[in-house]
């Protein structure tokens, strides 16, 4: 879909119209919104008082490292087939040297992990197999977690479990305003996860932050008009929550997704990596469905290993998932961490800063 | 015959003796299969031979096979060098197991190609694999081919200003594999790019103004960029908005997180020319069939730098080179 770009560059001129005397920090939540600016090179088209800050949108980037050591530890059993979303399997535990750091690794030592890209595919294999238990490590946001809520409630095979690392995203940004040491002036909220849990969602940061928020889609006319949007509304002081994205997200969102989510879930207090525990910001296994939660059915615990801290020392993942730091004022970010040696996670994901800003050209650090 | 290729096919007996001359022979206009070397003519001028192995899996995909593809990258790799390919030898490995009735296809496939390239099979061999040691099919074949001397003159005569062509639409190749490998639920009508791209080169041949040729293939256009860049040590600028991508290929890309500017092609040609050929390159090849969505995408520096994409916004990244290969064995 090669775009048509003419609306773009008409919302860009309305930007560079606009008497922005002092510079403006806007902070995207998602991780493809981040990808999308980058690639379009938005950043060097912007008046130079506009910055834009990626921030916490990337689901592999937060999820737990002792979740992750847990599933590296399982998959090394050899008695479970484990599957996960492709871009967990080379996401780093801060491991000792010698140590298995990833689940490719733990591939590499003979462990059955599979990477899949879409829930069904674990039913697929779990229902091809059905002497073999399959694990299902879901890490994601809303937009992931709804399809594995109704491929729970579809039905799956006995043999199936889910190890759920799933998140919210709105919770993790009202954790971060509430701080009070957010340097950021405006917001703009994910797209996708919206057409999911609704734009209403995100009224809460102009109604309680007072900031700026509009909901985006990932082109670069829905990006621009958001940012125009945002722009307008710190220049004239007056916060509201705008839709940009109208053509796929409804105010009240796909509630067929959310009553699903409501069946299978519970919303839960949960742990983001290198961040802590943020309330109400997780996901468990509810009612009938708590069967199928991997937790209850292998002892975890049981599995020994040597903890050193969340982040490998140096790493600033956490840093820059919550917009306090670039990718590029990590003193690792392409020397000792590059998407080939990935020290921390956000240099793995297509959906981390680091590693979208290295794809994006970006070789070393400022 | 048979309906699946045995260890005996391979064990220089009857079966074997079958499988060449009911299968190979008849397919590869009938080369003379009792001789162990063949005897060639070969007109004036430069001497060129390339060589290339080939084992996309599957063998079959949308666009294209394996028969037809090995023709195309050997035929395409002497085209670009800017000769005019003559001839072939094949060598076809296949694995115990593989049924006849797709090798014959294949092989079929093969031969059709060689024969609208206007190339001769004039040698080959065949060797059965014990079953998990192949991977199916593969064939290697040698190309040989005839040019100008020094024609086109090649990367070091690039210049600042001179512009960068593409013959049309990328990426559709990698794509077109990965879709028939992987079973992603989609249902797209992105086709193999794979031919024979003779016809443009030949059109390009007679300018002056022509520097050098190359087909992306494996890496895509990025990495041809990438080698020119760092064969000359200055920058070059592309086009974002110039560069022809197909819709369907566009779409599946931004589903699946590929970029097409890394994609294969089996069918294109890249070309640099001096500036004030640039349109004229682009004219004679948006004549031929197979360059009709031909562009100039872009221009090479005047001082060493990155390989920078211009974005269709006003904006600019660096386009990195390609460090993990996302799609393995696509040709």
């Amino acid at each position: 879909m090669k775009e048509d770009f003419a609306a773009a560059k008409g919302w860009l001129e309305r930007i560079k119209e606009l008497p922005i005397e002092q510079p403006v920090a806007v902070m995207n939540v998602c991780g493809g919104h981040e990808r999308s600016l980058t690639q379009l090179g938005l950043r060097g088209v912007l008046p130079a008082n506009v910055k834009l800050i990626p921030g916490p949108g990337c689901p592999v980037c937060v999820c737990p490292e002792e979740d992750l050591a847990d599933a590296i530890a399982l998959a090394l059993t050899g008695k479970v087939t484990l599957v996960a979303f492709g871009d967990m399997l080379r996401v780093p535990i801060n491991a000792a040297k010698g140590e298995v750091r990833s689940l490719a690794e733990a591939r590499a030592k003979g462990a059955d992990v599979r990477p899949i890209s879409a829930p069904q595919e674990a039913v697929s294999i779990a229902a091809a197999a059905p002497a073999r238990p399959v694990v299902f490590f879901a890490a994601g946001f809303e937009t992931t977690t709804a399809p594995v809520a109704a491929m729970l409630a579809q039905g799956v095979p006995e043999n199936l479990s889910v190890l759920l690392a799933a998140r919210l995203t709105w919770p993790a940004v009202d954790m971060l305003l509430a701080s009070g040491d957010a340097a950021l002036d405006a917001l703009i909220a994910p797209g996708h996860v919206a057409a999911v849990m609704g734009a209403s969602e995100w009224g809460f940061v102009a109604e309680r932050y007072h900031l700026p928020v509009a909901v985006v889609g990932f082109s670069a006319n829905s990006l621009l008009a958001a940012l125009y949007s945002v722009l307008r509304q710190k220049l004239a002081g007056k916060p509201f929550l705008d839709n940009c994205y109208p053509e796929l997200v409804a105010p009240e969102g796909n509630q067929r997704a959310q009553s699903l989510l409501a069946e299978v879930m519970e919303v839960t207090d949960a742990n983001w990596r290198g961040i802590g525990v943020i309330p109400r910001s997780g996901f468990s296994l509810r009612g009938a469905w708590k069967r199928f939660d991997a937790r209850a059915r292998f002892e975890f615990f049981a599995l020994p290993r040597r903890r050193a801290g969340e982040m490998p020392p140096g790493c600033d993942c956490a840093a820059v998932v919550l917009g306090k730091k670039q990718p590029d004022q990590c003193r690792l970010f392409g020397t000792a961490c590059t998407p080939q040696n990935p020290v921390g996670p956000c240099m793995v994901s297509d959906e981390g800063a680091c590693h979208i800003w290295w794809q994006g050209g970006v070789r070393a650090a400022a | 015959m048979d309906e699946m290729i045995t260890l005996a096919h391979g064990n220089g007996g009857r079966r074997m003796r079958a499988l060449i001359e009911e299968i190979f022979a008849p397919a590869l206009g009938r080369p003379d299969t009792q001789a162990d070397a063949a005897p060639i003519a070969l007109p004036e001028g430069e001497i060129m031979v390339t060589t290339d192995g080939f084992t996309v899996q599957p063998a079959r995909f949308p666009g294209g096979d394996i028969g037809a593809l090995s023709v195309h990258g050997v035929v395409n790799d002497l085209a670009v060098s800017g000769a005019t390919p003559l001839y072939l030898t094949l060598a076809a490995l296949i694995e115990e197991g593989t049924s006849i009735a797709l090798l014959r296809e294949l092989v079929a496939s093969l031969g059709k190609a060689a024969r609208e390239a206007g190339v001769r099979v004039v040698a080959g061999d065949t060797k059965v694999l014990p079953r998990g040691q192949g991977g199916g099919v593969y064939f290697t074949l040698t190309g040989l081919g005839v040019r100008t001397p020094g024609c086109p003159p090649g990367l070091s005569a690039i210049r600042p200003g001179d512009k960068l062509l593409v013959s049309g639409p990328v990426g559709d190749h990698g794509i077109a594999v990965m879709l028939a490998r992987e079973d992603f639920g989609l249902r797209g009508d992105v086709r193999s790019d794979a031919a024979t791209v003779l016809p443009l080169t030949l059109a390009l041949l007679p300018l002056p103004g022509l520097r050098f040729m190359r087909d992306p293939t494996r890496g895509g256009l990025a990495t041809v960029a990438h080698e020119i860049a760092l064969a000359l040590k200055l920058g070059l600028e592309l086009e974002e908005a110039a560069i022809p991508v197909r819709e369907s290929t566009q779409a599946v890309c931004a589903m699946l997180g590929y970029d097409p500017l890394y994609l294969a092609c089996e069918g294109r040609v890249v070309a640099v020319l001096a500036p004030e050929e640039a349109e004229a390159a682009l004219a004679a090849w948006q004549a031929l069939p197979g360059g009709a969505e031909a562009a100039i995408i872009g221009t090479i520096g005047a001082a060493p730098g990155p390989v920078v994409l211009r974005t269709p916004i006003g904006g600019s990244r660096v386009l990195p080179e390609l460090e993990e290969d996302a799609l393995p064995r696509i040709c």
